[in-house]
């Protein structure tokens, strides 16, 4: 345990004293005889020494503490000396250096330090896990050091790294790209699910069409994102300039003609031989493939503009947050209900949590009438072209195609394994008590298969928000612009200023999912206890 | 009461897995479906509520064809539990209770109550049990939940699949006397599918031996035991049949009820005259209150002995009686063991209540089990 301990505070030994670069000529500046570095390589051997104490309840929390203290002061310390470096700029620089904004860049060090306060912080963890401190309180004690760092963000103790000078200028947009970023993962998200636990059953369902489902969603993963916005390009384009009236009577009969076919083909099914009948279901498949596609695009991209509208426009926006904070109470009631009386929960309190419910579902509905509605404006219904139901062959229709594409890898997958994986004596035992086929998938077959598909949807999230940077090559905004133009101008700040939102979008993404997966999940078949 | 009619079960593939099966299942009764593995008693049993689909054929419930309604509520109205048990992992004992009640819309009021009733009747502690998760029950316990489940909405019909086939010996043995108990109290019209025949033999008012989807005999255990009607049901039942069946037999039954007695403080005139009353070789000896037994006396030593406490061999019952409610088989091994050609036949409390001769046991097993003797005894086994 200790041996192991030491090896986690290895890459803490490296730890140098601080230095600063500036961006705009590649100097190095030692920064002379500062007792505050050392003091800070001194807590780092405080730690090393501590963590070869015995009692493992104090070493937590002593670690703990350092490590928060260590990031806290490795954000902090070289600010101060940043500012000074900064005053004396002028005579730093050759003579004649112009300066607008003066910035200071962080660099390696600063990295190494943070790295080294969060082994020593996690360490101190593991002993806190171990000794069963309660996780409320170990979540406090991990975040303090964040809290510390927030604080005197907003203090303006680090103003002076060039990150928040970039910020500074464009806080505004990047709020916005943040929210598109956003809709992109959320729309992708859930178009993927109903696609995909749509696949999912099916593929559970029927072996014929086991294996085509799997690996169809399994090629489009492997398709780089950049060749799939390629391809995506022409296709959504030349739809793009139909007018809607006839690429709606197009969806209408080719829908007719295949779902004739299907009919005809599982009509003559008995009588082919052996070797034509999946040929004659493959061909029906295609026949309806086509309908099917077009609705699903046009869906995806106009559901996209929808909310996208809503979540922009100032006054929709304020609507969703109401709308929001109804579906928050009601699943407040509802945990409430629970917890008050478990026998019999109480009338009222459900009708309000029902009442919740509606007023907030018909709050939304109206916001997504009000959201399209304005995408479609006040056009007559024979001057709607496709292009301006949004799709359009780059920007975000050709980004939301692919990105729901992508989502639909673990999306399929869970949702089959979680089927495949229900216990087919507990299937039988419904069956053999009565329940018809429905309530055997919705109150057995789905519940059982949560956690999984829930995983699946964690999976899809996280990789969704790193993906949809990728989008902002073909024009469709989000946070991938500021990572495209520090990459175009070789500024790194700019990257993270992208970047950092992203994780932050991720994280929480991850923090929601799992919340939901655990309100979703039965106690009786956590993973835990 | 159920009907096989001359239904066949033949798989996509051609394969016959029940071949023209005719059986009557008797109202209140337990029919045990017993057979090797594969010979069709789990088809056989899934065809009644419809989990599998009759070829050729029909099942009669009552006299209704089983077709009659559609298959949903036909199974709600049959009790069902399988080996693997099945219990919904998500759901807590009380919510898989209450399946079968939940859906056919009993008011939650009525479900609580059932739910409670039936945790008690096998054997649960409802406020312990009722909001637990299955997986945090034993094997035996959700065995348990599993019969209570299928008791859920108290169906006159159930089918249990080996239903305590995934249990250690011991519990099953628990479980097996537990239920047969519990039947006592509902009377179902029970069919049991098992493969192990002395779970048939203890748990059977009937048995149906299949053999290849072929029935091959149905009749009580006890006849099956005594007149297998060919080889195979002779090699299936094993060769200790003889012993399986004094099994099924208990002593009360076939036990003498008026043994010759003296008490403690008879003289031994008065035991000679019992020696002469009974014509027997021994007297038992019970005391003069309650009866118990406290030895016996031999003829040649009251000859010798002037008086019956000199002439007894005094003994506590345990080591020399048996008990009425022992089995046969238990009596036989008993006698065995001590070199007893008569024992003593006690009640719990060691009161002389008649004696059994080896030649009673023996009888019993070599006369024609149609014979009135032993059809008396048998019909009063339980
Ligand atoms: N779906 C099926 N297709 C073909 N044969 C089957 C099918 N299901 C069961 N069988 C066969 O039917 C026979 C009887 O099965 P079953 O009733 O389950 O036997 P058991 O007596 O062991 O319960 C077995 O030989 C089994 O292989
Ligand atoms: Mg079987």
């Amino acid at each position: 345990m200790t041996a192991a301990f030491g090896f986690f505070f290895l890459p803490l030994l490296e730890i140098k004293p601080n230095r600063l670069a500036s961006g705009i000529t590649v100097n190095l500046f030692e920064i002379e005889g500062d007792l505050r570095y050392i003091a800070l390589f001194l807590l780092a051997l405080i730690a090393l020494a501590i963590s070869f104490q015995e009692k493992r309840l104090q070493r937590g929390w002593t670690l703990v503490a350092l490590g928060n203290l260590l990031i806290f002061l490795t954000l902090l310390l070289p600010a101060n000396a940043a500012t000074d470096l900064l005053d004396g700029a002028a005579s730093l620089f050759e003579e004649g250096t112009r300066f607008s904004n003066p910035r200071i860049f962080t660099s390696s060090a600063i990295a190494f330090g943070l790295l080294g306060g969060y082994i020593v912080l996690f360490g101190g963890l593991r002993d806190l896990v171990a000794e069963k401190v309660n996780s409320g309180v170990r979540l406090f004690a991990s975040a303090i050091g964040v809290i510390f760092v927030l604080i005197a963000l907003f203090n303006g103790s680090f103003d002076i790294y060039s990150i928040l000078v970039e910020f500074s200028q464009r806080g505004e947009t990047l709020g916005q790209r943040f929210i598109e970023h956003f809709v992109f993962v959320l729309v992708s998200l859930a178009a993927g699910l109903i696609i995909g636990i749509a696949l999912g059953l099916w593929a559970a369902r029927d072996e014929r069409m086991e294996d085509i489902i799997l690996y169809a969603v399994g090629i489009i993963q492997t398709i780089p994102s950049l060749a799939l916005f390629g391809v995506l390009l022409v296709p959504l384009a030349r739809l793009g300039d139909q007018s809607f009236v006839n690429v709606f009577q197009f969806f209408i009969v080719t829908l007719i003609i295949g779902l004739v076919v299907l009919f005809f083909v599982s009509r003559i099914q008995g009588t082919l031989p052996e070797s034509l009948r999946p040929w004659a279901i493959i061909i029906a498949f295609v026949m309806l493939f086509i309908p099917v596609a077009l609705f699903t695009i046009l869906a995806i991209t106009f559901g996209f503009k929808t909310v996208l509208n809503v979540f922009l426009d100032p006054a929709l926006s304020q609507t969703l947050t109401l709308v929001f904070a109804g579906y928050v109470l009601a699943v407040l009631v509802f945990w409430l209900d629970r917890r008050l009386d478990e026998k019999r929960s109480i009338r009222r309190l459900r009708y309000v949590r029902y009442g919740l419910t509606a007023l907030a579902t018909v709050g939304f509905i109206g916001l997504l009438f009000s959201g399209a509605s304005q995408i479609i404006g006040s056009r007559q219904l024979a001057d709607i072209s496709v292009r301006n139901l949004g799709v359009s062959g780059i920007g975000t229709a050709p980004a939301i195609i692919a990105l729901t594409l992508y989502s639909l890898l673990p999306l399929v997958r869970n949702t089959y394994a979680g089927l495949k994986n229900v216990d087919p004596a507990i299937i039988d035992s419904g069956r053999g008590m009565g329940m018809t086929p429905a309530q055997i998938f919705f109150e057995i077959e789905l519940p059982l298969a949560v956690p999984i598909i829930m995983a699946g949807i964690r999976n899809a999230g996280i990789s969704l928000v790193g993906i949809a940077a990728v989008a902002s090559i073909i024009g469709a905004g989000a946070l991938g612009d500021f990572i495209l133009l520090g990459v175009n101008t070789t500024s790194v700040d700019l990257i993270l200023l992208g970047a950092i939102p992203a994780i932050v979008l991720a994280v929480m993404l991850d923090a929601i999912l799992q919340m939901l997966e655990r309100l979703f999940t039965s106690p009786g078949i956590r993973r835990e206890a | 009461m159920i009907e096989f009619k001359n239904v066949v079960k033949q798989y996509p593939n051609g394969f016959r897995a029940v071949d023209n099966l005719n059986l009557l299942v008797h109202e209140g009764e337990i029919c045990v479906l017993i057979g090797p593995s594969g010979c069709g008693k789990t088809t056989s049993m899934r065809m009644i509520n419809r989990l599998i689909d009759i070829s050729s054929g029909e099942i009669l419930i009552n006299g209704q064809p089983n077709t009659e309604l559609p298959a949903e509520e036909l199974r709600r109205q049959i009790g069902y539990a399988i080996q693997q048990i099945g219990l919904l992992p998500h759901m807590t004992i009380s919510d898989n209770i209450a399946i079968v009640p939940r859906l056919l819309k009993w008011d939650e009021d009525r479900i609580r109550t059932r739910v409670d009733e039936l945790l008690d009747l096998v054997g649960l502690d409802p406020d312990i049990s009722r909001d637990k998760f299955p997986r945090q029950l034993s094997g035996g316990q959700q065995q348990r939940v599993g019969v209570a489940r299928a008791l859920g909405a108290d169906p006159p019909i159930m089918l249990m699949d080996e239903p305590f086939g995934a249990v250690d010996p011991i519990t099953r043995e628990v479980l097996q006397a537990e239920f047969l108990q519990i039947q006592e109290r509902v009377g179902k019209t029970i069919i049991f599918v098992t493969h192990d025949i002395d779970e048939a033999i203890k748990m059977g008012d009937r048995i149906a031996i299949m053999r290849d989807g072929h029935l091959v005999q149905y009749d009580t255990p006890d006849t099956i035991l005594a007149h297998p009607n060919n080889r195979f049901v002779r090699d299936f039942v094993g060769t200790d049949r003889t012993l399986k069946r004094l099994g099924l037999i208990r002593i009360k039954n076939l036990m003498d009820a008026s043994p010759p007695t003296c008490t403690l403080d008879s003289t031994v005139e008065e035991a000679k005259q019992c020696f002469v009353d009974y014509g027997a070789k021994s007297v038992f000896i019970v005391d003069k209150d309650d009866g118990t037994l406290k030895g016996w006396v031999d003829k040649e030593e009251l000859k010798t002995n002037t008086s019956l406490l000199d002439a007894m061999y005094e003994a506590h019952w345990v080591d020399i009686a048996v008990r009425q409610d022992a089995t046969a088989r238990e009596a036989l091994s008993a006698m065995v063991a001590r070199g007893f050609r008569v024992t003593p036949v006690v009640d719990r409390h060691g009161k002389l209540v008649g004696t059994i001769t080896l030649k009673a046991l023996q009888d019993l097993v070599s006369y024609d089990p149609t014979s009135t003797a032993t059809t008396e005894a048998v019909s009063n086994v339980g």
